[in-house]
């Protein structure tokens, strides 16, 4: 199959999907800012969008796996900055005025090009790739570089860079005049400096060099040297003129998607040195979907910061089990829970890897989020109304199949409706087939269901949250217990911190 | 380039001073001392003339230095043979401090600081400034080095030695002559017209320069060589003089030249290229100029210490105090003859009683005795002591032989205004948990009568816990108490060998006191008796 794209198979048309709500509900906003940063403000673009189909997600999955091949992504990492350097070598061609010009800076552009392209492909055959994307990649261009049309073009370029490099001449300056003549001087006075004044020799920079255009002076003294030299600028015009639209729409993209990786990957690998692990997922749907040492990203990039940890948690869905129901004491944990449950959801479908120790995720169509949200004013809606107003149309999708997560919901209902409408909005995305977490304080929920599974955030043995999730029967929460554990006010606390 | 007059490995920079300085200083008065060091002594005739005003530099100096105590015996030698060279000969020191001075005063002068703000200036006048910059140094180095050459063979210790020997090398006699050589060569850049005083004539410094060039991207001229580069001084003509005219059309013969008229943009580009070639003969000197340009701070800081010691030296002799240079010992060691309190002799212009002491393996000295009977004097004046041995000051004494103690604290309370209330006693007890909280390894604690704030059998209590856990953790410490019966307790807990020695204000058989302490058990009474029978008879009679 050709090599289209390296985000996937296809180029089609759902890059134009507005992003999820989910984005901001599991902080993957943040994270992907971070993710962006130094890398310019195109590339947080492709987090924004999602593959099409679980084929897609493969195929960056797998191109994700040779990414980290070490000595290839030195080479990527480099034909990314080299396709970078070629679109300012670009602007720079544009920018400039005289034909003359543009045509010498049309040699740099397509020796850029040529080099990054070469190199990437060595890198591609000494490389052990295993992912369709990077071996469709490296037979197209092994094709496209073996061809004559390339060959031809780039030794030219070559040829003429090297012979432009080779034309010594000098420029002698007094009495208010310039005289050029062929040739090479022995740098005396360079000499004198560095050997006097001790130091490592420093070239000198031109003093025109800020302009990409010629300045006058310049481009007198290349009039000069056309009459001396004359096949040097005649040849490199013709150049010019033959290979004006050389470059190949799909190799300058891939300088552009590639990113998308590379950029993940420095996070992830500056995350690793932290101490916070990464696993690529595996996806096989024999086995159940489970993840040891999940934590929240977003968090943990906050608190690396500040050299704090992040509390890790394990999870599973046993054959059966379709949906966790969390409960718990507040500032337990639990929302940062799901969240690192939906960021797992995400990476993988991105085909990246998760922050987590290990995983198996099970392939889903959609993630559905409903987190609460601060009353709108706006609307002047109550928030029971504005809840089932952003439910409906989450409820009403065709969709089977999907990863839902739910944060809190109907906690301005009385008790005895909100048990009822949260069983049943459990029954019904159960019975769509989908899977997920229900986050909530109505401990009544883990009996909406048979497949139904009890989580709770657990306390320490001083009774302070230690934002530990297991599976355990749901039970009431006592609050004055916790008013006085958080001042540290028991006896036993006392007496510890008075000794 | 390196300094490094204070240490001999490092110049002043993460240092770590005490860690309650402030208590320190206001404990132990030492403000007179380096107020004293930045004010000269002017002699006329062998009499004392006048006191200088104060050079706060040196004031700020000598005061940072001495709250950053040295570590180890070597580093104390180092800068006493520093110390007793700038002693020996302070025409050499004041020299060399009032240099640094100058060159950065005229640094600061040309905007230093301004041009430390990044784009501030257009990278001409940066320029311009960075090649006044290079005169100043250039001068400022060679007569420095001309104020070694004069001294030479009168400077034993090693920091000066080093310190002549590194500036030899570095700033050579040759590289002395090139800087003068390259100033001449780029003089036509910032220079403009100058009229012949003799003829009358308008002169002008004009660049010639012999390049190398090649093509780089986009035909832009890059790989420049520097061949040839000078100024040469021409009679200024205008334009549409005749002979202008004939150079111009003799200029125009030429193959393969272009002609650069006044007030074209072609001109300006041939600035712009006398401009790049300056900056690049800049970039040689000013990274050769970057060895010096911390060089100056540095030697400015560390002069001015040694020249507030020359000032302080006078002080001494003015106030007829005799000095030494401190030796270091062990721990356990304090010994010295003839000790006196020199900020009491400066402060209130007495001779002080000198005290003596002998003691070897001792940790803990206990000072109890009379009132006003010298005993806070006796404390402070170790304490003094203590912090000039370990900044590598002479001391006020005969000699004075002490161990090394980086970690040194001290804990006074003024009996004055010692009012029983138990917010002073936690603010003193606050205190002490700070100094727990931050004993180091070689640790001195000077307590003058702390925990005063409360009874005297509570504050005994106090005190004792205090004092034997620091003892046993082997800190170091030497306190002055009226709390009689912890003076007492500790005395029948000691026995012969502990390393725990008493002392008290000597007092005479026939009541009199010398202000002296002498070794004596810790005795149950603090005679306040004597000093109300003096008083309150003195007034009967």
């Amino acid at each position: 199959m050709a090599f289209e794209s390296i985000l996937d198979l296809h180029r089609s048309s759902y890059k134009d999907e507005l992003r999820p709500s989910f984005y901001v509900d599991f902080n993957v906003d943040q994270i992907i800012d971070k993710i962006c940063k130094n890398w310019g403000e195109n590339i947080s673009s492709f987090y924004y969008y999602l593959p099409a189909d679980k084929e897609s997600e493969d195929y960056r999955r797998e191109v994700m796996a040779d990414v980290k091949i070490v000595s290839l992504n030195e080479v990527l990492m480099s034909f990314v900055r080299k396709m970078k350097q070629h679109q300012e070598i670009i602007n720079k061609k544009e920018f400039v005025r005289r034909d003359i010009q543009k045509a010498a800076w049309h040699i740099s552009e397509v020796m850029q090009y040529g080099e990054a392209l070469q190199e990437l492909l060595g890198a591609l055959q000494e490389a052990d790739i295993r992912s369709q994307g990077m071996i469709s990649l490296k037979e197209s261009l092994e094709t496209y570089l073996a061809s004559e049309e390339f060959k031809t073009m780039y030794q030219t370029a070559g040829e003429l860079q090297q012979e432009r490099n080779s034309y010594h001449f000098k420029v002698k300056y007094s009495n208010n005049q310039v005289v050029v003549s062929e040739g090479e001087i022995a740098g005396t006075y360079d000499k004198f400096l560095k050997d006097n004044l001790t130091e490592p020799e420093k070239p000198m920079k031109s003093p025109f060099v800020e302009n990409a255009d010629l300045v006058s002076l310049e481009m007198l003294i290349i009039e000069i040297l056309q009459k001396k030299k004359p096949e040097l600028f005649k040849n490199t015009l013709a150049f010019y003129e033959k290979y004006k639209d050389y470059a190949k729409e799909v190799y300058l993209q891939l300088g552009k998607e590639l990113p998308y990786y590379l950029a993940f990957y420095k996070y992830e690998e500056k995350m690793q040195k932290k101490g916070f692990a990464f696993t690529a997922p595996t996806v096989d749907e024999t086995q159940d979907m489970f993840a040891t040492g999940l934590y929240d990203l977003a968090l943990a990039y906050v608190n690396s910061e500040e050299d704090k940890e992040v509390t890790t948690n394990d999870v599973v869905y046993h054959a059966g089990e379709t949906f966790i129901v969390l409960t718990g004491p507040n500032q337990g944990g639990k929302t940062t829970f799901a969240r690192s449950l939906g960021q797992m959801m995400y990476f993988t479908k991105m085909g990246l890897d998760v922050p987590a120790m290990a995983a198996n995720v099970h392939y889903f169509n959609k993630i559905l989020t409903h987190f609460t949200v601060e009353e709108s004013v706006e609307t002047g809606r109550g928030k029971l109304q504005e809840e089932l107003v952003r439910l409906k149309p989450m409820m009403n999708e065709e969709g089977t199949n999907d990863f839902v997560i739910i944060n809190e919901l109907f906690t301005t209902a009385a008790n005895y409706d909100a048990i009822i409408m949260g069983q049943r909005v459990l029954q019904h995305f159960i019975g769509q087939n989908s899977k997920g977490i229900y986050v909530t304080h109505l401990k009544e929920l883990t009996e909406a269901h048979e497949s139904v599974v009890s989580m709770r955030a657990m306390l320490d043995e001083q009774g302070k949250q230690n934002h530990k999730i297991v599976r355990k029967e749901a039970e009431d929460i006592a609050c004055a217990i916790n008013q006085v554990n958080k001042y540290r006010l028991k006896y036993e606390q006392l007496k510890e911190r008075l000794s | 380039m390196k300094t490094y007059l204070l240490y001999q490995d490092r110049e002043w920079l993460d240092t770590k001073p005490y860690f309650d300085e402030k208590s320190i200083i206001q404990d132990l008065g030492l403000r007179i001392l380096y107020m004293m060091a930045a004010r000269e002594v002017i002699v006329e005739g062998g009499n004392v003339k006048a006191i200088s005003m104060p050079d706060t530099f040196i004031e700020e100096t000598v005061k940072t230095v001495m709250m950053v105590p040295l570590e180890t015996e070597e580093e104390i030698r180092y800068r006493q043979q520093v110390l007793r060279d700038s002693l020996e000969n302070p025409e050499f020191t004041i020299g060399l401090y009032d240099i640094s001075c100058e060159v950065l005063k005229k640094w600061d002068e040309m905007g230093r600081k301004d041009k430390q703000k990044v784009g501030q200036k257009d990278p001409v006048s940066n320029l311009v400034g960075d090649i006044h910059l290079m005169e100043l140094f250039c001068d400022g180095l060679t007569r420095i080095k001309a104020l070694f050459q004069e001294y030479e063979g009168k400077l034993m210790s090693p920091g000066y030695k080093e310190l002549k020997k590194r500036l030899e090398e570095i700033f050579t006699d040759e590289v002395q002559e090139s800087l003068q050589q390259i100033l001449k060569d780029i003089s036509f850049y910032g220079e403009g017209m100058t009229v012949d005083e003799v003829t009358g004539n308008k002169l002008i410094m004009r660049p010639d320069m012999e390049l190398e060039c090649t093509l780089g991207e986009g035909f832009k001229l890059e790989g420049f060589k520097l061949e040839s580069l000078t100024s040469k001084v021409m009679k200024y003509r205008s334009p549409a003089s005749t002979i202008s005219k004939v150079q111009t059309f003799i200029n125009s013969r030429v193959p393969d030249s272009i002609q650069i008229p006044e007030d074209t943009l072609l001109k300006d580009e041939s600035y712009q290229l006398d401009w790049g070639i300056v900056r690049h003969v800049m970039n040689y000197c000013s990274a050769f100029m970057f060895r010096f340009q911390k060089f100056f701070d540095h030697l400015h800081f560390q002069t001015a210490f040694y020249r507030g010691a020359v000032n302080l030296a006078d002080h001494y002799k003015r106030f007829e105090l005799e000095y030494c240079y401190p030796k270091v010992s062990d721990k356990g060691t304090l010994r010295f003859t003839e000790l006196k309190e020199v900020v009491m002799a400066m402060e209130q212009r007495i001779l002080p009683v000198g005290n003596t002491c002998d003691m070897e393996d001792v940790m803990l000295l206990i000072v109890t005795g009379a009132n006003q009977g010298g005993k806070s004097t006796f404390l402070r004046s170790v304490g003094i002591a203590q912090v000039l041995m370990q900044c590598g000051l002479m001391v006020t004494a005969k000699s004075f032989e002490s161990g090394i103690f980086p970690s040194l604290f001290t804990h006074f309370t003024r009996r004055e205004d010692s009012a029983m209330n138990s917010g002073r006693l936690d603010e003193e007890l606050g205190r002490m948990n700070q100094i727990v909280e931050h004993l180091g390894e070689r640790s001195l604690v000077l307590l003058n009568e702390s925990f005063a704030t409360t009874t005297e059998k509570e504050g005994s209590v106090i005190a004792y816990d205090i004092i034997k856990a620091l003892n046993e953790a082997g800190v170091k410490v030497l306190t002055v108490t009226h709390l009689l019966s912890f003076a007492q307790r500790m005395y029948d807990e000691a026995a012969k060998g502990q390393g725990v020695e008493f002392f008290s204000a000597q007092r005479l058989p026939d009541g009199s006191r010398t202000f002296k302490m002498i070794q004596h058990e810790p005795e149950l009474t603090s005679f306040g008796l004597d000093l109300y029978e003096r008083i309150v008879l003195a007034k009967q009679d």
